[in-house]
């Protein structure tokens, strides 16, 4: 039950969260309680404010239900917020959402422009273009027509 | 009356007849791709039936596989439910030929219906409004003039043989005639080979307003009333109530006589829609027809919640043979009721849908609240078939009645592991105009930088991250953990913020 202020990122905004004792929080300037409230769900006092939220844990983010909003977290664990992001490339070379490959365009070797189609999937019934970011080689394709992929890891690589 | 129906669907729908068939003591059959061996219509069905693999041409849209699953199961009919086959005209002439009933309109209905073209001129011709407009035979510049005037501004002059709207231009008076047809000829031209102009009456903000009818095999046709389908989104409805605001009594019995004569006028029998465009509002207001939906709808729950009616049940007493068991004079609606259909898509993202697992999903409970829903907490939606988590449907005695409960059900709605439009919902729900009734077929599309603007402002984030590290404390609390243990304090390396 110690230790340094939790770091915790929603969206746009870095949130210091102290522990000051089993259900009273201090995040930022402001004291709120949290009280337990059922399976995954709290109670959460801000002042006058009381709403019910529920949470869940989803590989490195934490989901938050609060009162009819959706909210996406991360925590770092110390006061020096790193945040671990992929390249450019990566971001744009992945999946947007879990999707089917309907096509590869391109192979290993050849060279693309900037705005090149690669790739391309489907999900829901949607097209799901995956474009060149930049001009470059292709170094390698890390997917095949009829894979399932998620969103996360880069389809292919560019030199 | 039946004794074993096979559900040629998925999702919501077949678990909704499945609890009618259960309710009426018949047997129900689910039929599954691989993506669905677990899915919830699976798991509530009598029996279970795999059709194929996960892509629905190879599954939910064989009918050589869904026959097959009848036989194979021993039922005696089969719900096509909405989408997939329940229009295709194939499928109901392969249940005849397998001596099965198809729990839907004759295939001559389907066939009538199928085409938007000539389903109009088949209404038309049987007194039901269409949107005026003509081909003018003569496509002179003078002709075209005679043509839009007669049809009257503002009107449309697009391409006779294309569609999707290319070439297509709106004239608000005379003056501006001369160069839309000019630009629309040659548009047409390049595009279909064919530059013939068709004119057409502009229906100025229209709101999208449909009538419910039944009919039975005794010939008897009835409407359940009206649903106001205006809010749209590339035409996807997203909130559907019955009664509208825009229907005056007299106009109602207009637009359900002319729904009647349209299904009349085709051969119809158990449910349908038949969709109008509504230009104006009350007793002086024009509806045209826009075509018929040859199946039940997405939206029939707001028409069960103020009519008592179960559509379902009269779908398969119709198709069972027996008559309806109201003549139009004793059907009624009361209260209001609303329906938000709930996506698994994010609104921050140009709605794109989203696929994930559903690692916290708790419907809302009331008086008054219903969910329609083929999914439970720990399912998840997948990238095979479309986005819908559940349906929302809330009743009150007055609009805002139903209005301020889907409110408050939305709001305890928490559906965590995918992005949903839940947050956006609400917003449309609290906006002023949606709140005077002030709605048409672009309003969602005019307001959608507003109301994405409203989904998260003013978000309670303090909160929220003080939940998170309540949450990650209570892991190593006495008692089931409800998820996968952490403690934020002990355990976490760097994490990658969530965006």
């Amino acid at each position: 039950m110690s230790g340094a202020p939790l770091i915790v990122t929603i969206g746009e905004r870095t949130f210091t969260v102290t522990r000051e004792s089993d259900q009273a929080f201090q995040v930022d300037d402001a004291g709120i309680t949290v009280e337990p409230a059922g399976s995954s769900a709290w109670r959460i006092r801000n002042g006058d404010e009381s709403v019910l939220a529920h949470v869940v844990l989803d590989g490195d983010a934490v989901w938050i239900h609060l009162d009819g909003r959706t909210f996406i977290a991360g925590i770092v664990s110390d006061a020096s917020v790193r945040v671990r992001r992929g390249s450019a490339d990566e971001h744009a070379l992945a999946a947007p959402m879990p999707a089917a490959v309907r096509a590869v365009l391109v192979e290993a070797g050849q060279h693309v422009e900037a705005g090149d189609l690669l790739i391309m999937l489907e999900a829901m019934k949607m097209e799901l273009p995956v474009r060149a970011p930049r001009a470059g080689t292709v170094r390698a394709i890390h997917c095949r027509p009829g894979d399932l992929v998620q969103p996360g890891p880069a389809l292919a690589e560019l030199s | 009356m039946f004794s074993r129906v096979l559900i040629a669907n998925r999702g919501e729908i077949a678990v909704r007849v499945i609890r009618a068939c259960r309710e009426r003591g018949i047997e129900s059959v689910a039929v599954y791709s691989d993506a669905d061996a677990q899915a919830m219509h699976v798991r509530q069905a009598d029996r279970a039936v795999r059709i194929g693999p996960a892509p629905a041409r190879e599954s939910y849209l064989s009918i050589g596989a869904i026959i097959d699953a009848a036989r194979a199961s021993g039922a005696d009919a089969i719900h096509p439910g909405y989408g997939f086959l329940s229009e295709q005209p194939a499928l109901a002439d392969a249940c005849a030929g397998a001596g099965l009933v198809f729990i839907g309109p004759p295939s001559e209905a389907l066939e009538r219906m199928g085409s938007k073209v000539a389903a109009r001129q088949l209404v038309s011709s049987h007194g039901v409004p269409v949107v005026p407009g003509e081909t003018p035979v003569d496509q002179s510049d003078g002709a075209i003039r005679a043509a839009a005037s007669r049809v009257g501004y503002p009107v449309l002059v697009k391409a006779s043989a294309g569609g999707g709207g290319i070439g297509m231009r709106e004239v608000r008076t005379e003056d501006g005639l001369a160069a839309a047809v000019q630009g629309a000829r040659r548009d047409a031209e390049s595009a279909f080979g064919d530059g013939t102009l068709y004119i057409e009456r502009l229906v100025d903000r229209p709101r999208h307003v449909e009538i419910q009818v039944l009919g039975d095999v005794q010939g008897n046709i009835v409407h359940l009333f009206e649903r106001e389908c205006s809010l749209q989104r590339r035409h996807q409805k997203l909130i559907e109530e019955s009664p509208s605001v825009a229907v005056s009594p007299a106009l109602r019995a207009r637009m359900g006589a002319a729904a009647v004569a349209a299904a009349r006028a085709a051969g119809y029998r158990n449910a349908g829609t038949v969709e109008f465009l509504l230009e104006g509002a009350g007793d002086g207001a024009t509806f045209y027809f826009l075509e018929m939906n040859a199946r039940l709808q997405v939206e029939h729950p707001v028409t069960e919640c103020v009519t008592g009616v179960d559509l379902v049940h009269a779908q398969l007493d119709v198709a069972a043979g027996e008559p309806l068991r109201w003549r139009q004079d004793e059907l009624t609606q009361r209260g209001h009721a609303i329906e938000c259909r709930v996506y698994a898509e994010d609104p921050s993202r140009q709605f794109l849908p989203q696929a994930g697992p559903l690692l916290l999903y708790r419907e809302p409970r009331g008086p008054g609240i219903r969910v329609d829903a083929g999914v439970e907490e720990g399912d998840a939606i997948t990238v095979h078939y479309d986005p819908l988590v559940a349906k929302l449907i809330t009743r009150g005695e007055r609009r805002l009645d139903a209005v301020a409960r889907a409110r408050m059900a939305l709001r305890h709605f928490p559906i965590l592991g995918i992005r949903t439009n839940t947050g956006y919902l609400a917003a449309v729900l609290e906006h002023a105009g949606f709140r005077d009734g002030a709605i048409d077929t672009g309003w969602l599309e005019r307001e959608g930088t507003e109301l994405l603007a409203a989904v998260n402002a003013d978000a309670p984030a303090e909160a929220a991250a003080a939940a998170v590290a309540a949450a990650g404390q209570r892991q190593h609390a006495p008692g089931p953990a409800t998820a996968p243990a952490f403690d934020p304090w002990d355990t976490l390396g760097p994490w990658r913020t969530g965006a």
